[in-house]
């Protein structure tokens, strides 16, 4: 069942500057889809304009096939029932984390849709258990640790318990223990029926969610879209979206040129 | 990790989409917050994509175009007549025709700051109250005319006197050509090119990194500041309170104060991890050019015949 569908969408910064040309897509329920590209191909734009954060300046973003627009996101039920189902979580957590302490930023979803405090709490313990952040529960946001960041982020979109989440550059800068922990809670999640999209251009990641994935070029367009099988074993593509390149490479003490990718040749 | 998912998460609400309507959700200051901050990046996107192009001005050596500024400045200032202001006002403008400058938007501004700041603000002092002399448009009439001991006197009739107007006319000139000025400099240099032009004016160097970098933490801030309205928006179901909203805006305003005090330490940390050590040295200019020396000596030759006039 097609959850989200994308048609003819342009999106321009202070209409000058291109980020997204032509984009067209449909992302299913309960899916694991994926978003590639290199840096300024459009892929945090597409996320936001998915999450009616942006607006395209033209084409269509449907969600339930109800049109996703400024206007009807003006509506108080369709914005209510829109915020709900979806979650969107910063590739920055700074930006995401406006609350005075952990408890209160896992609490303010939950008291926005109408929960009783005490189903809300109920379910900000849970959550803070799942994480294993039940330590920072009255420290502010502003004493934690970046990896400690990003899960109170995504804490704080559980508790609203949206059928999709999107995560834009979910393990950028994360040590790889909480990649790992990441990575295995995004899965879980999927399991658990939601719907997961993510913005990377962490090869690895597509690889170990086997996700469907859309490849946006440089020029801010879809160049492809398939498994994530299909995508990773296609060298010309990404070279030519510059997701793989070629550099001077040492084996021991033997050095030489070829393409490279950490995940496609080391698998790290 | 599967079995430690909440029970609440496996159990998805309804996906039926809600009847439309329901009343609408003011969100406005959320709205505007991502507008005017937005606005201060195009702004600076503007400024920048502006000043990067080819035409007469933009290829003027920087340190000529802001002596030539702060000259014209000063002749504006001394110049008492309408004729030579007028004078100025259509050199400006040919310069900025010859640069090839969005003529329209860039005289959209400049009219619209110059009738606040100069006619508005000017105007009551046309009145025969302040300026003596003919009133030419009576405004009020008063039941008779009062003399405060011969310190101040208020006549009969109320109104705007020509000499009063000319004034207006004047001043609103006089900051109409100065606004044209410094607009079509901003118009025609990248911003970090003028701060280093100040140097021919022997501003301490330190001082023109402090400039220089307030001016690109004001647009860091800007993105960081409307990135965080659009995280806030993502996860606002419903209205929000006046009470709320004012106390949402002011707990940012401390995080950012925070993230500034943060920057700065990282930013002094990267300074001296590059060699600075309580003196700033930046790169000198090259030697100005011929044709920017004769441009420069028309220029000037321009601007001090009108002190003449």
């Amino acid at each position: 069942m097609e959850i989200i569908k994308v048609e003819g969408l342009h999106y321009s910064y202070y209409n000058r500057f291109p980020a997204l040309i032509d984009v067209g897509l449909e992302i299913n329920k309960g899916e694991k889809f994926a978003i590639i590209g290199s840096n300024g191909s459009g892929k945090s734009t597409l996320l936001q304009i998915l999450a009616g954060l942006l607006f395209p300046s033209r084409g269509s973003v449907l969600f339930h096939a109800h049109e996703l627009s400024e206007k009807s996101l003006k509506e108080k039920d369709f914005l209510r029932f829109f915020r709900e189902k979806v979650g969107f979580v910063f590739q920055d957590s700074d930006i995401q984390l406006f609350c005075p302490t952990v408890l209160d930023e896992l609490l303010f979803g939950p008291l926005q849709l109408g929960l009783e405090k005490g189903e809300a709490l109920q379910r900000a313990d849970e959550i803070m258990q799942m994480l294993k952040i039940e330590n920072l529960r009255e420290r502010p946001s502003y004493m934690l640790s970046g990896g400690e960041k990003k899960r109170v982020a995504i804490g704080s979109v559980l508790t609203m318990n949206p059928e999709v989440l999107l995560l834009d550059e979910p393990t950028s800068g994360l040590d790889p223990k909480t990649q790992v922990f990441l990575l295995e809670l995004i899965l879980a999640l999927n399991e658990a029926g939601k719907t997961i999209v993510i913005a990377t251009h962490d090869l690895s990641l597509v690889d170990e969610l086997q996700c469907r994935v859309a490849v946006l070029s440089e020029e801010h367009r879809i160049e492809s879209m398939g498994s994530a099988e299909e995508i990773l074993r296609d060298e010309d593509l990404l070279l030519r979206v510059n997701l793989i390149h070629e550099h001077v490479h040492y084996h021991g003490q033997t050095a030489h040129t070829h393409i490279h990718s950490h995940y496609l040749f080391h698998r790290h | 990790m599967k079995n430690d998912i909440p029970l609440f998460l496996l159990n998805t609400p309804s996906s039926v989409p809600p009847e439309r309507g329901g009343g609408k959700v003011n969100t406005s200051y959320i709205n505007k917050g991502i507008e005017s901050f937005a606005g201060i990046l195009k702004e600076g996107y503007t400024q920048w994509e502006s000043a990067s192009q080819k035409g007469f001005f933009h290829e003027l050596d920087t340190r000529v175009k802001v002596v030539f500024w702060l000259f014209l400045i000063v002749v504006i200032s001394l110049k008492k007549e309408i004729l030579p202001e007028l004078g100025i006002f259509f050199t400006v403008f040919s310069l900025s025709l010859f640069s090839r400058i969005n003529l329209v938007s860039l005289y959209k501004k400049i009219f619209l700051l110059g009738f606040f700041f100069g006619f508005l603000i000017s105007l009551p002092s046309s009145l025969n109250v302040i300026t003596h002399g003919e009133v030419l448009m009576p405004v009020i009439t008063l039941s008779k005319a009062y003399d405060f001991l011969g310190y101040y006197y208020i006549p009969e009739v109320i109104g705007f006197t020509g000499e009063g107007l000319s004034v207006v006319a004047m001043l609103t000139l006089r900051v109409i050509n100065s606004l044209s000025i410094s607009f079509l400099i901003l118009y025609t240099t990248p911003f970090p090119e003028i701060i280093k032009a100040l140097k021919v004016l022997k501003v301490p160097d330190a001082f023109l990194i402090i400039i220089s970098l307030t001016y690109k933490y004001i647009f860091i801030f800007a993105r960081i500041v409307a990135d965080m309205h659009l995280a806030k928006k993502s996860r606002l179901a419903g209205e929000v309170n006046r009470v709320e909203a004012r106390n949402w805006v002011a707990g940012r305003i401390a995080f950012i104060f925070r993230k500034t005090q943060l920057k700065c330490d990282d930013v002094f940390k990267a300074m001296v991890g590059r060699g600075f050590a309580g003196e700033i040295k930046l790169y000198q200019y090259q030697k100005i050019a011929g044709r920017d020396w004769a441009v420069g000596f028309f220029l000037f030759t321009l601007a001090s015949l009108f002190l003449w006039v």
